[in-house]
């Protein structure tokens, strides 16, 4: 008690005082609270251990929340939109290694960005990864580009069928009849030793960042449907692109594939393009985001962003770049949902 | 007649699914040009039905102006095809594309506003709708679009509900034709092109509402 009492005096007479002391303590006690207020904007997923695990660990990410582990992060923002229509899915050693040459883990990454409502987005956030590893699990060990064009075509196309016959999530309740108008687009990346394998249907996308002042590299090519061979091609089956707010599918679709969309088949398409890159040690990361990122944000400025990130040395840094980016999309007032997900791609001895 | 010779070389690939004929700015500029204001446009004869058809008439459209009809067949009877029809204050019920509907004024008779918010994805935000005709015994229902964050002004539609000659007990046609300004930078095909669209879509979705609404009655 009397201990307490001299802190308490010692407090009380500390107050008034208007050194440089009080004024450094002022300040610091202002950048703690902005700090604060900060993060108060993020709600913190669990951060994952550094331990190795074999089994599958699910990490999704909802409205608003950031994921943070050591390899990846990942943020989300409904941003000016009232509805929240994106999906994460972050699939750590999601599948089995089944070819000898590029054996070793297999991480699984995609971002769906959903439009007419959410429950697309969520059932690919759910369920691309399962039918992926099963349609991995049933192809041929060579690990060839073929045979990851044609794992990732079968899986897509499930999807898709999945999607047009199932009807709402439990939040939602569409009738399946009345569905015919959701969809989504899905650009799906799988992570392994040696190579990026990138599928991508839409018009969100993925971005190879590599050091040494290279130029971002594309894995993804967006699917505008003014693109010229989206545009032959839904021409070649008799649809039309009509602009109506930019480019669309008959006037209504702003992309020229999606999951989903039944009203629009066959003009829009869930074959996805494939692309699978070899790993370079120069390689610092992958990007994977929804156009509400690339509509304001150039290839080469989120490249930036995640190079500084990385060059401050933190260890997550990885989330940081994540979080970053939405806020930059944000500030530049994009309009539209936006998630991000960045992978750490330095080899281990870096 | 002139309307129905301009548009017939116009006809879509795309339209696999129901039907939708209109006619030209520059036929309707034609047929303006030498009957003046009045004329009555002949670019859906030949494809909404007969008993229908009276409905649907209307002035041949002036330029910068587009008009078509869709017709949609469904496997339920009348009454039950109408009975989803008329619930102007719950379009959700059958339409797709609507998030959600608040009325502004009215009680879902004649002269009631509502309005209607788009889901995302589409290039509209919300559509503001006054009931123009709710006729239960000659099933036509009527809208005027009167406002909203969306490119079609002046659309006014018309809906009619009758049973199938073929099956007037246990099968229905169903048909919505409108008349819309063209938007600036379209054509007055790409006009009906996105509007098609969506009235397909809605009308489709129709029939397997009532289909199963009819098929939960037996």
């Amino acid at each position: 008690m009397s201990m307490a009492q001299v802190c308490c005096d010692s407090a009380v007479t500390a107050a008034p005082v208007a050194g440089p002391e009080a004024e450094a303590r002022a300040r610091a006690r202002a950048e703690r609270r902005r700090r604060a207020a900060e993060a108060g904007r993020w709600k913190h997923a669990a951060a994952a251990g550094t331990a190795a695990a074999d089994a599958t660990r699910k990490r999704s990410l909802e409205a608003g929340e950031l994921l943070v582990a050591r390899k990846h992060g990942a943020a989300s923002v409904a941003g000016r939109r009232r509805e929240m229509e994106d999906a994460v899915s972050v699939r750590e050693s999601f599948a089995a290694e089944g070819d000898a040459d590029g054996g070793g883990r297999r991480d699984f990454y995609g971002v769906f960005d959903g439009h007419g409502c959410s429950h697309v987005a969520e059932a690919c956030r759910d369920r691309m990864h399962d039918l992926l590893a099963e349609e991995l699990a049933a192809a041929d060990g060579s690990g060839s580009a073929a045979t990851w064009t044609a794992a990732m075509e079968r899986s897509f196309a499930r999807m898709d069928a999945e999607a047009m016959s199932a009807g709402g999530s439990a939040a939602c309740r569409c009738d399946p009849h009345k569905c015919d108008h959701v969809g989504s687009t899905a650009v799906v990346a799988v992570v392994e030793e040696r190579r990026v394998v990138v599928a991508n249907c839409g018009d969100s996308r993925a971005l190879l960042c590599r050091g040494g002042g290279a130029p971002p590299l594309p894995l993804s090519s967006d699917h505008k449907p003014d693109r010229p061979d989206e545009l032959e091609r839904i021409e070649a089956a008799g649809g039309r692109v009509i602009f109506w707010e930019g480019a669309r599918v008959l006037g209504v679709l702003a992309m020229s594939r999606a999951i989903g969309d039944g009203y629009l088949k066959p003009y829009v398409s869930s074959v996805p393009e494939v692309t699978v890159t070899d790993r370079a040690d120069a390689d610092e990361c992958l990007i994977l985001a929804s156009d509400g990122l690339w509509d304001v944000v150039s290839n080469e400025a989120a490249c930036e962003v995640a190079r500084a990130c990385l060059r401050r040395g933190r260890a997550r840094w990885c989330a940081e770049a994540a979080a970053l980016l939405t806020k930059l999309a944000l500030a530049r007032r994009s309009s539209d949902n936006v998630s991000v997900v960045v992978v750490d791609l330095r080899r281990r001895d870096h | 007649m002139p309307c129905l010779q301009a548009s017939s070389p116009g006809s879509m690939p795309y339209q696999h699914h129901g039907r939708g004929v209109g006619c030209a700015a520059e036929a309707g500029a034609a047929v303006g040009a030498s009957a003046g204001t009045g004329t009555r446009c002949g670019a859906h004869d030949g494809e909404v039905p007969a008993e229908a058809a009276r409905h649907h008439e209307h002035a041949a459209p002036g330029p910068g102006r587009c008009c078509s009809a869709v017709v949609q067949r469904v496997a339920a009877p009348a009454e039950a095809v109408w009975s989803v029809v008329r619930r102007f204050d719950q379009p959700q019920a059958y339409k797709r594309f609507v998030r959600s509907c608040a009325l502004l004024a009215g009680d879902g008779g004649v002269g009631t506003l509502r309005e209607v918010r788009v889901v995302s994805g589409l290039p509209a935000a919300s559509s503001r709708e006054r009931l123009e005709v709710l006729d239960d015994e000659s099933h036509v229902l009527s809208f005027r679009v009167v406002g909203g964050e969306h490119r079609l002004q002046n659309y006014l539609s018309v809906t009619t509900v009758h049973p199938s000659p073929a099956a007037p007990d246990a099968a229905t046609v169903v048909v919505e034709s409108y008349v819309v300004d063209v938007p600036p930078g379209n054509t007055p095909e790409d006009t009906r092109v996105f509007v098609d669209t969506i009235v397909k879509c809605n009308l489709q979705s129709l029939a397997t509402t009532a289909e199963k609404l009819a098929l939960a009655a037996v």
